[in-house]
């Protein structure tokens, strides 16, 4: 795996809706630019060998320094996988969606649901959002929730940006009522 | 992998945003007394650039603060001083505070550049008010410990807006290689009535620095250009 640069970034809320946020809303989303293990290669149509050389390692990257970011037990989290433009968006999906990716994650955080996704294709500097879910029971709402990202240089066509996010809470002033009242 | 992995700082050092009272002290209010909203900290670290890992790598970071702008919708005619007194040197502190604790310490940090951005109900003069007085320059550079002159960006924005903060050297601000810069970006800040300030801070120089310095560059004038072969 080859990386060109870490990128981390982490938003304290202090207040939202015009009232206080105590203690502050943190979320941290910790971003590997690599290259697209599979660049050059035209239509490769196993992409096991990839992912097995590549998705364990950076899920292992990833994963202890999106939370020593966020600096506080994950509630909340999601990955995103964003393919510069001469890629598939199926060398993205291919790196995250295994568990040898993910389990790095579910593990440092005693978590236990599917990490919610985003993936895509783009220029250096596209905006992506990636969503955030519980990370025991995906149907807490009061932990859905969205962070965005954006890296002025990254990807270049020939890279992925491959992303874990961490919430160490629900959203700021959340007050919707919980899923089970309207079932 | 892990080579590249053994060129960044320890992990385990004062980390990510760190605030030295912990995340959530109860004395610290939320809004810092100055109206904050929330604080945005970016870090990049290059592990390889143009295909090789720097010699000296460097770790850049800004932190950006989203405050309300005390001074929105009033008059070109309203003075200025009491809120900037009261709200500059917190901020100095504020995202100093983090820098520091982001790159690893005071002495990690060898570049430093700051920024504003007001959203559109405010003046630019509010921008400057806040980052081009010593109630924040002559603070930032103290506690980062450096001599020059801080460079700068600012402007007038919509939420959303990247700022290219220019950075140089804190104690020689013309050595070259310390030439950079770093973008700031809050998705959703500022406000029509709100103010982004930024402080951003670089442990070394850009990735593979080589076009010389003052020291080496020959005499160029015009005259000199024009003795030059074409």
């Amino acid at each position: 795996m080859n990386v060109r640069k870490i990128v981390t970034l982490v938003e304290e809320i202090r207040s939202e809706g015009g009232r206080p946020v105590s203690p502050p809303a943190r979320v941290a989303v910790v971003a590997a630019v690599i290259e697209n293990p599979w660049a050059g290669e035209g239509f490769v149509e196993d992409l096991g060998p990839g992912i097995e050389a590549t998705a364990s390692d950076v899920g292992a990257l990833l994963a202890p320094e999106v939370l020593d970011a966020l600096q506080a037990p994950a509630e909340a989290y999601g990955k995103a996988a964003i393919v510069g433009l001469d890629g598939e968006v199926e060398h993205g999906s291919a790196l995250i969606h295994t568990l040898k990716f993910g389990d790095h994650f579910r593990k440092a955080a005693n978590a236990t649901t599917l990490l919610p996704a985003v993936e895509k294709r783009g220029p250096a500097g596209v905006v992506f959002d990636i969503p955030l879910k519980h990370i025991t029971d995906a149907t807490i709402r009061s932990h859905h929730q969205t962070t965005e990202v954006r890296i002025a240089d990254a990807p270049h066509p020939n890279e992925i940006v491959i992303a874990l996010a961490a919430a160490a809470q629900g959203r700021p002033q959340q007050r919707l009522a919980p899923l089970s009242t309207e079932q | 992998m892990q080579e590249s992995i053994q060129d960044r700082l320890d992990p385990s050092d004062p980390s990510v945003l760190s605030d030295p009272a912990g995340p959530s002290a109860p004395s610290v209010l939320p809004d810092a007394g100055i109206g904050l909203r929330k604080l945005v900290l970016h870090q990049e670290v290059v592990l390889t650039e143009a295909g090789e890992a720097p010699a000296r790598p460097a770790r850049r970071a800004s932190v950006a603060a989203v405050i309300r702008n005390p001074w929105a919708g009033s008059g070109p005619g309203t003075d200025l001083t009491a809120e900037q007194l009261r709200i500059a040197p917190a901020l100095a502190k504020l995202l100093t505070d983090r820098l520091v604790g982001t790159l690893g310490g005071v002495d990690a940090v060898e570049a430093f550049g700051k920024a504003a951005v007001v959203g559109t109900a405010g003046e630019i003069e509010h921008a400057g008010a806040l980052i081009h007085t010593p109630y924040f320059g002559n603070l930032v550079r103290e506690y980062l410990r450096g001599e020059s002159i801080i460079c700068f960006a600012d402007t007038r924005a919509e939420a959303g807006e990247t700022l290219i903060v220019p950075l140089w050297h804190k104690t020689h601000a013309a050595t070259r290689s310390h030439y950079q810069t770093f973008g700031a970006r809050v998705p959703d800040a500022p406000r029509a009535d709100e103010l982004v300030v930024i402080a951003a801070a670089s442990t070394g120089p850009r990735p593979h620095p080589r076009i010389g310095d003052r020291l080496t560059d020959p005499v160029v004038t015009t005259e000199t250009l024009e003795a030059l072969p074409s």
